[in-house]
């Protein structure tokens, strides 16, 4: 069976179309939890409340829109309110943007991103680096540059408009380069 | 048409839109063109395109058993193949 012939069978109350959705969608789930979480944990627990979610809604899905989106969409929102309620970092103002732009000397990156799955320095640099920016921007870079969805799906995805979608994803972007460059002019060879 | 010479710093505010999106409009031609001749700006579009790979190629793996514990979760062990 197909995707959409899985989603009729499982909201006709066939279990094993159900699981076989789950199956499909597990992994994706659970790595976009990791990416907005950036905590194996928490990203379990998000990847449970989503396919819960998805089991106790399926029956509203009407497929106007991809189920993977759905999914993006209860993950994004579980990973929020969890981000909000454990703000340990405590997340970056974005009130100057002159902060993130510095026009006199920026220097080109030697490191490349061929080796990350093996690179545990790294790997930390990133987690540390994206915890510092707002759930709400993280969210968006996420959506759009990670997982490839366009600005127009990113805005539908999460309520708001084109533009706004477009300002926090080039704050985002700026952010995120300025936190690695600072790490990796001292920290990585 | 504004004949201000493009600055570095408005070049660094359309970066995104040189990133995926219409490059066709005539401010986005004028960024092309400010990016072939500025050292600054090309860095900083570098350093933004490795970022965002950076975090493109950063996946994790659904261990087994968490796996295992969403489908307990969920209660569908019994239509899950074993094999």
């Amino acid at each position: 069976m197909n995707e959409q012939q899985l989603i009729e069978a499982a909201q006709n109350g066939d279990r094993k179309a159900l699981a076989e959705l789950v199956k499909m969608y597990e992994q994706t789930v659970y790595n976009f939890s990791f990416k907005l979480c950036r905590n194996r944990e928490r990203a379990e627990h998000t990847m449970q409340e989503t396919f819960l979610s998805m089991v106790k809604n399926l029956h509203q899905f009407s497929g106007q829109s991809k189920l993977s989106t759905w999914l993006y969409r209860v993950v994004a929102n579980h990973c929020l309110m969890l981000a909000r309620s454990e703000n340990r970092y405590g997340f970056s103002s974005f009130d100057d943007d002159e902060t993130y732009i510095d026009e006199k000397e920026i220097a080109e990156w030697k490191v490349t991103p061929d080796k990350i799955t093996e690179n545990n320095e790294l790997k930390l640099i990133l987690d540390e680096s994206i915890q510092k920016l707002a759930p709400e921007y993280r969210v968006i870079f996420m959506l759009r540059d990670v997982e490839g969805l366009s600005t127009e799906e990113t805005a539908r995805l999460l309520d708001l408009t084109v533009p706004a979608v477009k300002s926090r994803l080039h704050r985002a972007r700026a952010f995120l380069r300025n936190e690695l460059s600072e790490r990796f002019a001292h920290e990585l060879k | 048409m504004n004949s201000n010479k493009i600055s570095c710093k408005e070049v660094m505010y359309h970066i995104c839109d040189n990133l995926g999106e219409d490059l066709e409009s005539p401010r986005c031609i004028e960024i092309k063109t400010h990016l072939e001749n500025c050292e600054n700006c090309q860095h900083f579009f570098q350093n933004i395109e490795l970022t965002i790979q950076f975090y493109k190629k950063y996946n994790v793996d659904l261990p087994k058993d968490a796996h295992n514990r969403l489908i307990d979760f969920l209660g569908l062990n019994d239509c899950i193949d074993k094999k």
